[in-house]
């Protein structure tokens, strides 16, 4: 369940204050698909840092799960972000120095999982990649890259999972994979799926589009189911 | 804690390579340390546990002539009331040693002579040349046995015969070594030791004449040591005699070395603060590139603390890695040093002491971290948000009042470790604040550089003008190289501009006014009849001079009353023994400032109130003790005592070497001249060598018992001392400056990322390889002449304070090696940057875009 009551976001730039988000009020709830498209400089993925917790909103107040994140302080915030928000981005973010398995390890070593290396190898296995664990990401492709980093996602099991731009950064083949990806993963785990995209394919599967313009939401519809292409 | 464990291990596996250099960083400062406290350590180890050696007995009784009888008679008593088992006289004086007629090479040559009893000496061995066993039979019926030099400076072999005070001595053995300690002062010349019985027959021991005389003393039991030392303490007046156990020297050297070990261990730690900048530099550059690392870490949950707590571990682990490194370099450096210098310091081996070792790798490590929290502490500030928005980079390098805090914090922390290694509060402050300012010097002249090259930013040429704007780029290494290459500078050319100036000042006082021999010990019959006898060898007339040697034993005036000579002794100021003089006028470099000075010999046997003499007084001494005009002065000369009214004072000129200067100058009259005096001869010889060779033979042959010293001899002694040292701090020098192309080289290899982005860009617009080089080729030549021009600068504002501050020469500028300092640092530093950048240059730009 993500709630956002009077949220919004603004900047100091040299000519004055610059709204980047305007009052918004929001509830998705748990389980739920959720689109975020808009054209560049809309302010979807400020929104996406103000759920997740790397940046605080100017007025407002986000619930994630019951928690309040807006009365949190940054170490409280990291502390929520690794029990209970996956976040997957456009440009991956695996860290370099370590192997695809050490990167899924991760979020579990830090939260102090018992059972994290079985756990890890695990989740390699269900994005596809149990044989490239031992691989730096340096020597793993795009589409690879980014399995390893939705699995990283998944690695405390959240309930809620946030990406940015998913399959911005790859090709269309590859981003298809990573499509059906997060769309098996959201339903197997029936977590709370929230997707920057501009990608209409993607869009189409959510439960929820919700449309950004200027930092304002313009409209929020349902998706038409897609349209089968012709094999 | 398994996590950051984890963590820190997996970053350091994967930039290894890139770490290396922080790694030299610390392993050079570290060996600097290790190496010198080892060697001083070391030294103090070997010496005091030779302090019994050294002294030859359990203690030693020592005064300037023979006891008088009633102290004979307590030091007697004293030694028969502590069970002191046994007793031998020594007597040290200096003479002069010539071949006997037609043998040898016809020099003469000025000698420490040793006479000795058959039971010295009670403790050490005295090592003759072949093995041969030393006895005191060696010594009887005139035999003598000298270390090695005379024999070469005579032209003579073992058995041959050499004239001593005129007479004939046959050379029994030769000396390979020989740790009996003189009883203090400067040797001047090589040793012999005699039979003490054919020294008492020579006319050495002549009234006035400088001999020390000294009673070696068994005791055996340590205790009885200490409380017979204690008890001729208090029983020997101080004037008549001093007493010295091997446990006083064992403190003294052990004071003495410690006080070595610990200013070498300053020089160490100024070594690794170096190193410890070449680690912020390289800490700095991580940490930069590591902010994306840490942004996702703190995506994924890791607190701030744990991210932190990541990268110091790899920072000591690291840092331990280094020092461990150093300890290596510093064993190896240690079993390089010269055989020769190892017997100059007295000591067999040196190695690598554990105590130095430990302390080694706190002061690595401890240095290591102080240096790193700086930029670590950033890690503190990056938000996660920038993975999603670059600009938020720049919000991690704000600087905050905590950061003010932290700083001031490490700074204190860095004195401390400086103190810590000085043992000295005062020492420690005085490192840390050079240093502090140095740094800071470099630090605003290298901003001043930007500053000032701005302008060339708007040149015509598109290679200078880009040169200059890499000096100003986002995460430049400016003021890292700047200080490093000025730091290294400043110390290499520091060290020898101070040696440049004290040799050319050395010189001039050989020159053409100062005398080049000094003939001492001149007795009152024979100041006139040697005029005539040096007179065919010298180009000006001789200048002969009464001397005495005195104490002053108190003081009634009107700011200064110092009853006995304890109160003297307390008090300080007149406390050493001083050289007096007696004449009628003033010399050349002399002005009475206040007072009068007299013009004539006193004829009447005193004053009119009774005092014996008048006395002149230098003003610098009259000041520092508060003598007034007037004030009663009462001198020892030789067990005689004198009173003195002072009534002038002079300031000399003792810079001018033709008239040289005395504190205390007596009016000559019938007191003064029923004191002790010899002469001294002060001779300018015509300009060569075997003006000065004959003329000493001369001498000798007609007054065997003066001692005649060659100046330039002692010069080039004193020369020898100088360039010692010189080569000694030079090699720290160059190790700084080692390290400073080490921190070099590590920020330019730290900056290569950003450089090859750069370089592809360049190339894409169609810059080739020799644009490319030109603009690398300028921006470190521009640093390096910065650091050069700075360093040198402050070199030489260092030399020119010591000289007239410390060693009070005129200082000697040296604006060759200050050019070629400047020179040299721009195009080192312009060749190990272009080198390091080799591969800046040489990739090809698709690769590196693609990288992106």
């Amino acid at each position: 369940m993500i709630e956002l009551t009077d949220v919004s976001r603004t900047v100091s730039s040299g000519a004055g204050t610059l709204t980047i988000l305007h009052s918004l009020t929001l509830s998705i709830p748990r389980g739920r698909t959720v689109a975020l498209t808009g054209p560049s400089g809309s302010g979807k993925s400020t929104l996406l840092g103000l759920i997740a917790g790397l940046d605080a909103p100017t007025t407002g107040r986000i619930v994630l799960d019951g928690v309040d994140v807006t009365a949190l302080g940054e170490e409280a915030l990291a502390r929520l972000r690794g029990a209970k928000v996956g976040i997957v981005f456009q440009f991956f973010h695996l860290l370099p120095a370590l192997t695809a398995y050490e990167n899924v390890l991760v979020p579990m070593e830090i939260a102090g999982v018992s059972d994290a290396p079985a756990r890890a190898r695990r989740l390699l296995d269900d994005v596809g990649l149990g044989a490239r664990g031992h691989h730096y990401p340096s020597q793993l492709s795009g589409g690879e890259q980014q399995r390893v980093a939705i699995a990283r996602a998944l690695a405390n099991d959240p309930p809620i999972l946030l990406a940015d731009e998913p399959t911005g950064n790859l090709d269309t083949t590859t981003g298809q994979q990573i499509i059906d990806l997060l769309v098996t993963v959201n339903r197997s785990r029936g977590c709370t799926l929230l997707l920057v995209t501009h990608d209409p394919d993607l869009a189409a599967l959510a439960d929820e589009v919700l449309v950004l313009r200027d930092g304002r939401l313009v409209d929020r519809r349902v998706p038409a189911p897609p349209v089968p292409t012709a094999s | 804690m398994s996590f950051v464990l984890r963590m820190a291990w997996r970053e350091i596996r994967m930039a290894w390579a890139r770490l290396a250099f922080f790694f030299l960083s610390v392993a050079i400062g570290v060996a600097a340390v290790v190496a010198l406290r080892s060697l001083a350590q070391d030294v103090r180890l070997t010496l005091t546990s030779e302090a019994r050696s050294l002294v030859g007995a359990d203690l030693v009784i020592q005064s300037s002539r023979p006891l008088p009888p009633d102290t004979e008679a307590t030091v007697n008593r004293l030694l028969a009331q502590y069970g002191a088992q046994g007793t031998t006289a020594v007597v040290d004086t200096q003479t002069m040693a010539e071949p006997e007629a037609g043998k040898g090479n016809g020099a003469v040559k000025m000698i420490e002579l040793r006479g000795v009893e058959s039971a010295f000496p009670y403790y050490g061995a005295i090592e003759l040349d072949g093995g041969v066993p030393y006895s005191h039979e060696l010594l009887a019926h005139h035999g003598v046995i000298v270390q090695p030099e005379l024999l070469v400076a005579l032209g003579l072999e073992t058995g041959d015969t050499i004239r001593l005070a005129g007479q004939p001595f046959t050379v029994r053995g030769v000396l390979v070594r020989d740790r009996v300690q003189r009883g203090g002062g400067i040797a001047f010349g090589p040793r012999a030791y005699v039979d003490l019985a054919d020294l008492k027959a020579t006319s050495l021991l002549g009234f006035g004449s400088r001999a020390s005389y000294q009673t070696l003393v068994r005791v055996g039991d340590p205790a009885a040591t200490t409380k017979l030392t204690d008890a001729l303490h208090d029983a020997l007046p101080r004037e008549t005699a001093s007493v010295r156990s091997w446990q006083t020297l064992e403190d003294r050297i052990g004071r003495n070395l410690r006080l070595a070990e610990n200013y070498l261990s300053l020089v160490g730690f100024a070594v690794v603060v170096l190193g410890g900048i070449g680690v912020w530099s390289v800490t700095r550059v991580i940490v930069q590139q590591k902010l994306r690392s840490v942004a996702i870490l703190k995506c994924l949950g890791a607190t701030s603390g744990r991210v932190l707590a990541t990268y110091v571990l790899q920072i000591a682990v690291l840092a331990a890695g280094g020092s461990v490194l150093g300890i290596a370099l510093a064993a190896a450096a240690l079993a390089a040093v010269p055989q020769n210098l190892l017997d100059a310091l007295g000591v067999a081996s040196v190695s690598v002491t554990a105590s130095a070792a430990i302390q080694g790798v706190a002061v690595g490590v401890l240095v290591s971290l102080l240096f790193a929290l700086v930029p670590l502490l950033d890690v503190r500030r990056v938000k996660p948000l920038l993975l999603l928005r670059a600009d938020t980079v720049a919000s991690a390098r704000r600087r905050t009042w905590q950061s003010a805090v932290i700083a001031a914090v490490i700074g204190l922390a860095l004195l401390a470790v400086a103190v810590w290694q000085a043992d000295s509060l005062r020492a420690g402050l005085y490192v840390s604040i050079g240093l502090a300012i140095v740094s800071a010097v470099l630090f605003v002249g290298s901003d001043l550089l930007v500053r000032a090259t701005r302008g060339l930013a708007r040149s015509r040429r598109f290679v200078l003008r880009h040169a200059v704007v890499s000096l100003a780029r986002p995460g430049n290494q400016t003021r890292v190289v700047v200080m490093s290459v000025g730091l290294g500078c400043f110390f290499v050319i520091g060290v020898r501009a101070v040696q440049t100036t004290l040799l050319a000042s050395l010189a001039t006082d050989v020159g053409t006014r100062a005398p080049d021999l000094v003939v001492i010990d001149i007795q009152p019959d024979q100041a006139a009849p040697i005029g005539p006898i040096v007179a065919p060898y010298l180009r000006s007339q001789a200048r002969v001079v009464p001397l005495m040697r005195a104490r002053v034993t108190g003081v009634a005036g009107a700011n200064l009353h110092l009853a006995t000579s304890d109160d003297v002794r307390e008090d300080g100021h007149l406390a050493r023994e001083f050289g007096l003089t007696f004449r009628a006028g003033l010399e050349a470099n002399e002005r009475v400032t206040a007072g009068a000075f007299w013009t004539a010999p006193l004829a009447t046997p005193t004053l009119p109130d009774g005092v014996d003499t008048e006395v002149s007084v230098e003003q610098e001494t009259f000041d520092r003790a508060h003598l007034a005009l007037g004030d009663l002065v009462r001198f020892d000369v030789a067990g005689q005592s004198i009173r003195a009214r002072v009534t002038s004072v002079r300031s000399v000129e003792w810079d001018d070497p033709a008239s040289g200067g005395f504190v205390f100058v007596l009016r000559p009259g019938p007191a003064v001249d029923r004191l002790a005096h010899t002469f001294v001869a002060f001779l300018q010889t015509k300009d060569n060598g075997d003006a000065r060779g004959a003329l000493q033979r001369d001498v000798v042959r007609a007054m065997p018992n003066v001692s005649i010293i060659d100046v330039r001899d002692v010069v080039s002694s004193i020369r020898e001392v100088v360039d010692n040292v010189t080569t000694g701090v030079t090699i720290v020098g160059a190790v700084t400056l080692v390290g400073g192309i080490l921190i070099l080289v590590g920020a330019v290899a730290m900056t290569r990322f950003q450089r090859m982005r750069d370089a592809a860009i360049y190339r894409t617009l169609g810059a080739g390889t020799r644009a490319m080089t030109g603009m690398l080729a300028i921006e470190y030549g521009l640093l390096g002449l910065l650091a050069g021009a700075l360093g040198t600068a402050g070199a030489a504002v260092l030399s020119w304070a010591l000289a007239r501050g410390l060693f009070d020469i005129p200082w000697q500028p040296v604006p060759g090696l200050f050019a070629a300092a400047v020179l040299g640092a721009a195009v080192l530093v312009a060749v190990v940057g272009l080198a390091a950048s080799g591969d800046v240059l040489l990739q090809k730009p698709l690769a590196t875009l693609r990288g992106e």
